[in-house]
């Protein structure tokens, strides 16, 4: 998984029946640098994932790429790429 | 599969259900010069790696969904902590 910062929401419509009642957020990545200093700064390249944790604008989530993505929708299939496995409470770096 | 070294832990509360009871650590993905990749990333571990140590990650989640489940995002996994590294840098170079 990477980190990402929620910076907003996306509403689709229409959307394929497989979305329907989804959230989408979008993300931007987290650098370490930006996450060693803490500034709230991502610095990655955005993208869209599936939150279906609630996450709030600012939070760090950590998401998931590639086929296992789509695997809590399991046996469905789903066009997901990108999912938010959990919201981040606290970071512990070794300084 | 990737060498990773870790840097931390996370603390989530809020989480996929599957992924409960997981420790997950904060690492960076190793370049064969010994460099370290520009983002973090989050793996789980059930080994019990260390900060600073240096582990083995594989990305694929088949380890992760027979111990989680079918339905777990889980996908990069601790396989290995690495005891023994034996390289020439400019070999892993691929000019030796």
């Amino acid at each position: 998984m990477r980190l990402g910062i929620v910076r907003g929401h996306v509403v689709l419509n229409p959307a394929v029946t497989a979305f329907r009642g989804k959230t989408l957020v979008v993300l931007e990545p987290v650098t370490m640098e930006n996450l060693r200093a803490g500034n709230g700064l991502g610095g990655g390249k955005s993208l869209i994932a599936i939150d279906a944790l609630g996450a709030a604008r600012g939070q760090i989530v950590a998401f998931t790429e590639g086929r296992e993505a789509a695997n809590p929708y399991w046996p469905n299939a789903v066009p997901v790429d990108a999912y938010c496995s959990l919201i981040v409470d606290s970071i512990n770096i070794q300084p | 599969m990737f060498l990773a070294r870790i840097e931390g832990t996370v603390v989530s509360s809020t989480k996929h259900p599957t992924l409960d009871g997981c420790r997950f650590l904060i690492a960076q993905r190793l370049e064969a010069d010994g460099t370290a990749g520009l983002e973090p990333i989050v793996i789980i571990d059930w080994l019990g790696a260390g900060n600073g140590s240096t582990v083995l990650v594989s990305t694929d989640g088949d380890i992760a969904r027979a111990r989680l489940g079918n339905t777990t995002p889980a996908r990069m996994v601790v396989v290995g902590i690495v005891d023994d590294l034996q390289t020439r840098k400019s070999a892993m170079r691929g000019n030796a």
